[in-house]
């Protein structure tokens, strides 16, 4: 007899918050990682003496990486929201249904308020400099 | 290793339509998963075009009504019609349930059925559950004693420790959460399940049992428990209310509580 076929699964199955708060959670770790080169690019460039420096101020500094630093803000901010639930969840507390689903909506409120936070403070900042 | 793509024999493919009695005014599509194990095919996806109104109230009426009225070799598990049994679990809408506690009245317009996900599939709706029930029985759900049982009386408990174990112990085994879990469904092999985890919290936290040590000591493992990444698709489906997600954080506190 030919072997049985599998049953579909990610195909078929609805993303409910479970799953959209595990995956995001997941990706913004793998975006985080990612961007993590970003600083060990600017740690060796320091290190390499003041003409790699400039060079490298000026490349992480230009127009296009602000929209991948604005990402990344919002990845770590997810990520650490997402990690604190996580913890809270490790110590057998808000497992309930509604419970879940209410932290589900709270991680994604909060992690847009700690992003725009952020982005603010970011903003005064490049207000403030010369 | 997750794999993401279904195995080329598994790939569905375009079904047969079974139109709508002449003169139905209100129609209920209805799309079911199909598996003939002695035609050689791939699954494909059937449609089944019903009078809304003969329809009875529940997915697991409908699924009836099409047997008996439209296509006999439709094959699926029932038995107790009324939450209990356990056997009628299948996705449904996206989702895995019991098709006799779902009303089609809270489902969208169209109906879509599947057997419960990242299995084989024996016949149509009917999946081969043996792993699924090995590993039930792996964590061995009975009472496992060391000191005799006492000469005038039985092993007695409180009342509060019946009250612990009461909602754990109504598991009716539909395997609706374990298939909801995407750790099992990569690591079906390994990883314990919920299903099976929640049975094992029940008997390591029942006064009367005396092995909860080896118990804790053949869940320690990076698979067999520690799959769970706590993404909670089993207690949001559980059909009976129960929560196999706080039941695997208990056991992994326990667990922590013993080394420190």
């Amino acid at each position: 007899m030919p072997p049985r076929p599998l049953s579909p699964h990610l195909s078929v199955y609805q993303f409910k918050y479970t799953l959209t708060t595990s995956i995001l959670n997941r990706c913004t770790a793998l975006a985080l990682s990612v961007g993590l080169l970003l600083l060990v690019y600017w740690l060796m460039a320091v290190a390499s003496g003041a003409h790699a420096q400039a060079r490298a101020a000026r490349w992480l500094s230009g127009p296009l990486m602000k929209p991948v630093y604005a990402a990344l803000i919002m990845a770590f901010c997810y990520h650490l929201v997402a990690g604190i639930r996580h913890l809270v969840w490790d110590t057998g507390r808000g497992l309930e249904r509604a419970q879940a689903q209410r932290s589900a909506w709270l991680v994604v409120a909060l992690s847009i308020a700690l992003t725009l936070l952020i982005g603010y403070c970011a903003w005064l900042a490049g207000a403030r400099a010369p | 290793m997750a794999e993401f793509r279904l195995p080329a024999n598994s790939r569905i493919m375009k079904g047969v339509t079974h139109a709508a009695p002449p003169g139905t005014r209100a129609v209920r599509t209805v799309r079911i998963y199909r598996f003939n194990p002695d035609s050689g095919a791939n699954p494909r996806l059937d449609t089944f075009e019903l009078d809304a109104r003969s329809c009875g109230p529940m997915v697991l009426d409908t699924l009836i009504l099409i047997k008996a009225n439209v296509d006999s070799s439709l094959t699926f598990r029932r038995s107790c019609r009324e939450g209990i049994c356990g056997s009628c679990a299948m996705n449904i809408n996206g989702v895995n349930r019991l098709a006799c506690t779902t009303a089609t009245r809270d489902l969208a317009p169209e109906i879509r059925i599947y057997p419960l996900p990242a299995l084989p599939v024996v016949k149509d709706l009917v999946p081969d559950l043996s792993n699924f029930y090995a590993q039930y029985a792996s964590v061995k759900p009975w009472l496992q004693t060391r000191t005799p049982v006492p000469a005038d009386r039985e092993r007695l408990q409180s009342k509060e420790e019946q009250e612990r174990i009461d909602r754990p112990a109504a598991c009716i085994l539909c395997a609706c959460c374990s298939t909801a879990c995407p750790s099992y469904w990569w690591n079906s092999e390994r990883f314990l399940g919920p299903a099976a985890l929640l049975a094992a919290y029940r008997w390591i936290i029942d006064s009367r049992d005396e092995a909860g040590g080896e118990r804790l000591d053949e869940l320690e493992d990076p698979f067999r428990l520690y799959r769970c990444h706590t993404i909670g698709n089993c207690t949001d489906v559980c059909p009976k209310d129960l929560n196999p997600a706080r039941a695997i954080a208990e056991i992994k506190k326990m667990l922590l509580e013993r080394h420190s």
